[in-house]
């Protein structure tokens, strides 16, 4: 959709929303069937719920589908629909599709704010999910609590920060994966029980990097010690980029693991070159760097992979999908493999070959199974006024990867797991013994 | 185009005074612009600073750094601040803009320093930086460093603009003289020639019938005390001539 259409079609949906409290209930109803090419099925019981028809509820999406980190937007998309096609093709939630509406915002925060704002007022979206990164979500938080008497929530977000996890904009939020917090914390612990105290930073140069400094600087401060270096690069860097003088800065700190807060082409640009300038310290990654991205390209033309990956480790929020024993991966390996679900064509402006299976797709598996067990327990005529209460409802609830999720007024997170995986054989598998991998 | 003599040393004047004039203007207009956008550039930059540093409280004592480091991400695509940070009590750096990392010469300064400051950073560029306390200091400090690169190109606009528009009036000057200064010679050349044709005729016996005695401004003014000089010296000359024969 052309922005100068969806800027006339915002107007048109923001004057819609200011005049609501003047227009009569036919007026907004005919206005909702307008927007809404299913509009004809809109079931005739006086008030129209936004987002939802007799046969669909619309789930509004804003995420990477362009640029360097596109990887994590399209990976999030796959594994979500994986589990929505195969509840539509069984009949869907109560009757309904579930349709997921989403736009591109590039990883940007001001296109989100658009995305969000044309998903929120003129899509009428029955509610947000699958929001990718730290600098977008934070930017739409305040639009949630603008509009906060529509009832529009952000469901699962892939981003461990914590402007949605806390006041004033936590209670317009409810997170699956466990916070950035919780994966610092677990890194600097592991890498303190080593002995290797000298921490250093390497981040991105906005809100997402900022949220993992916080967290490792707690978490360092916590044993008594401070961040020993930092260097940050630009949101967007490719991996043809120069991290030279990153590393160099954190050589002069001389660290004794490094703790990287970015996603996947920067942290590896920077893997690539820290190994090259003899930098030979434990590199960890956050979940957010989108583990497979980042070794496809360490790889890429390497015959010699093996000495820029062995010292690489990164934190996970979901288990492994190779772990065959947990029932949810069995069921996230057999549905990809049904379905090969690929990102909208419309949306995809380069070239992406998606991976059998991932950390972020299965992320989005999961975020797509508890969002329709959400959508289950509203009922035959749900209502946005209940998603709350719907999702408070949700106690010691299993989505099949020995985990329970509860969630309350106080507790708006499903999962605390944090799970470390290194590199063997080309692919990503569970860290049990740091002592064995990085004495 | 004849420009005559007589005129070279006004001409010359007017571009000397057009040359003043230009460079004057051009000194004058560096100095108020400079003066001005620094200023202005300063107090926007002051003003900036003290809206972060009020809105930081909030966010430090209650919320997490990635809030800052929003707030900050979107004062710093404002034109013309190349970086902000901000630092706590104890001058640790809480949130900060600087890509590939925090300049040796601004983590070795005193973040307590609140009066404007003039930074070269090697391989980064020139800087004015401005702070501001948090909460009068207890909570930390705000600086904000303005692209001095950024000012100069603007003068320089300015001052280019400035120096258009007065080459532009020099050159139509310089073509206007040149015409008015043969407009004034006209005349001159018409009653030299008429002159010069009287001097021939008179030497001929030719009678005179020019247009030039009809003219009613100063050449026609000279043309006819020419004639009336001529025919004077030719009286005298014929009563000398009449005296000597009687003698």
């Amino acid at each position: 959709m052309c922005a100068m259409s969806r800027r006339t079609l915002l107007r048109s949906g923001l004057g819609g929303y200011l005049l609501a409290p003047w227009l009569s209930s036919s007026v907004i109803a005919a206005q909702a069937g307008r927007n809404n090419p299913a509009g004809e099925n809109i079931p005739d019981t006086g008030a129209v719920a936004a987002g939802l028809t007799s046969g669909e509820i619309v789930l509004g999406m804003s995420a990477a589908f362009s640029g360097p980190s596109r990887g994590l937007g399209i990976e999030l998309y796959r594994g979500a629909t994986a589990y929505f096609t195969e509840i539509n093709q069984r009949g869907g939630v109560r009757g309904r599709d579930v349709v997921l509406k989403t736009y591109d915002d590039g990883y940007q925060p001001d296109p989100c704010v658009e995305n969000t704002m044309t998903l929120m007022l003129q899509d009428r979206v029955f509610t947000l999910f699958g929001y990718v990164g730290t600098p977008t979500v934070a930017r739409i938080l305040p639009i949630l609590k603008k509009f906060q008497d529509q009832k529009t929530y952000l469901f699962f977000p892939f981003t461990g920060a914590q402007p949605q996890r806390e006041p004033p904009y936590g209670e317009f939020a409810f997170n699956l994966r466990a916070s950035y917090l919780q994966e610092t914390a677990g890194l600097v612990d592991n890498f303190m029980a080593l002995n290797r105290r000298r921490i250093a930073v390497f981040y991105q140069a906005d809100a997402y990097g900022r949220s993992g400094w916080a967290g490792v600087r707690k978490a360092a401060k916590a044993h008594g010690e401070m961040i020993a270096g930092e260097a940050t690069y630009k949101r967007g860097t490719k991996f043809s980029g120069s991290m030279r003088m990153q590393v160099e800065i954190l050589q002069k700190a001389k660290p004794e693991a490094v703790i990287c807060i970015g996603s996947y082409a920067a942290c590896a640009a920077f893997l690539r070159d820290a190994v090259d300038l003899g930098l030979r310290v434990p590199i960890a990654n956050l979940s957010f760097v989108g583990s497979e991205n980042l070794l496809k390209m360490v790889k890429q033309g390497r015959s010699d992979s093996r000495r820029y990956t062995d010292l690489l480790v990164n934190s996970q929020v979901v288990p492994s999908y190779h772990d065959t024993s947990i029932a949810a991966v069995r069921e996230y390996r057999e549905l990809i493999r049904q379905h090969n679900p690929q990102a909208p064509r419309e949306l995809l402006k380069e070239e992406y070959t998606p991976f059998p299976y991932s950390f972020v797709s299965l992320e989005g598996f999961l975020n797509a199974k508890l969002m329709v067990e959400l959508l289950q327990r509203l009922g035959d005529h749900p209502q946005r006024s209940d998603l709350e209460s719907a999702a408070f409802s949700i106690k010691n609830f299993d989505l099949g990867i020995g985990e329970k999720i509860s969630f309350a007024a106080s507790r708006r997170q499903g999962l605390q797991r944090v799970y470390y995986t290194i590199v063997e054989d080309d692919r990503f598998i569970t860290l049990d013994n740091w002592e064995q991998r990085f004495s | 185009m004849n420009i005559q003599k007589l005129f070279q040393k006004t001409l010359f004047g007017i571009f000397m005074l057009f040359g003043l004039i230009g460079v004057s203007t051009s000194i004058l207009c560096i100095y108020t612009v400079d003066t001005h956008l620094s200023k202005e550039y300063e107090n926007n930059s002051k003003g900036i600073a003290k809206t972060i540093a009020d809105s930081s409280v909030d966010i430090i004592l209650n919320r997490d750094l990635s809030v800052l480091q929003s707030l900050i991400d979107q004062f710093v695509e404002i034109q013309g601040i190349s970086y902000i940070y901000i630092t706590d009590e104890s001058g640790e750096f809480l949130a900060h803009t600087f890509v590939p990392g925090i300049p040796d010469q601004i983590l070795s300064s005193n973040p307590f320093h609140m009066d404007t400051v003039e930074r070269h950073l090697p391989g980064v560029g020139d800087f004015v930086e401005v702070g501001s306390p948090i909460l009068a200091g207890v909570a930390g400090t705000v600086h904000i460093g303005m692209d001095t690169g950024f000012i100069a190109l603007k003068i320089q606009r300015a001052v280019g603009q400035q120096a258009y528009l007065i080459s532009t009036i020099f050159i139509v000057g310089v073509f206007a003289a040149i015409w008015f200064v043969n407009l004034a010679a006209k005349p001159i050349e018409t009653l030299l020639a008429y002159a010069v044709k009287l001097a021939r005729d008179r030497e001929q016996g030719i009678s005179q019938g020019d247009k030039i005695l009809a003219r009613k401004d100063e050449a026609g003014q000279l043309a006819r005390l020419f004639l009336y000089f001529a025919e004077l010296n030719e009286v005298e000359n014929s009563s000398n001539a009449t005296a000597e024969g009687n003698v």
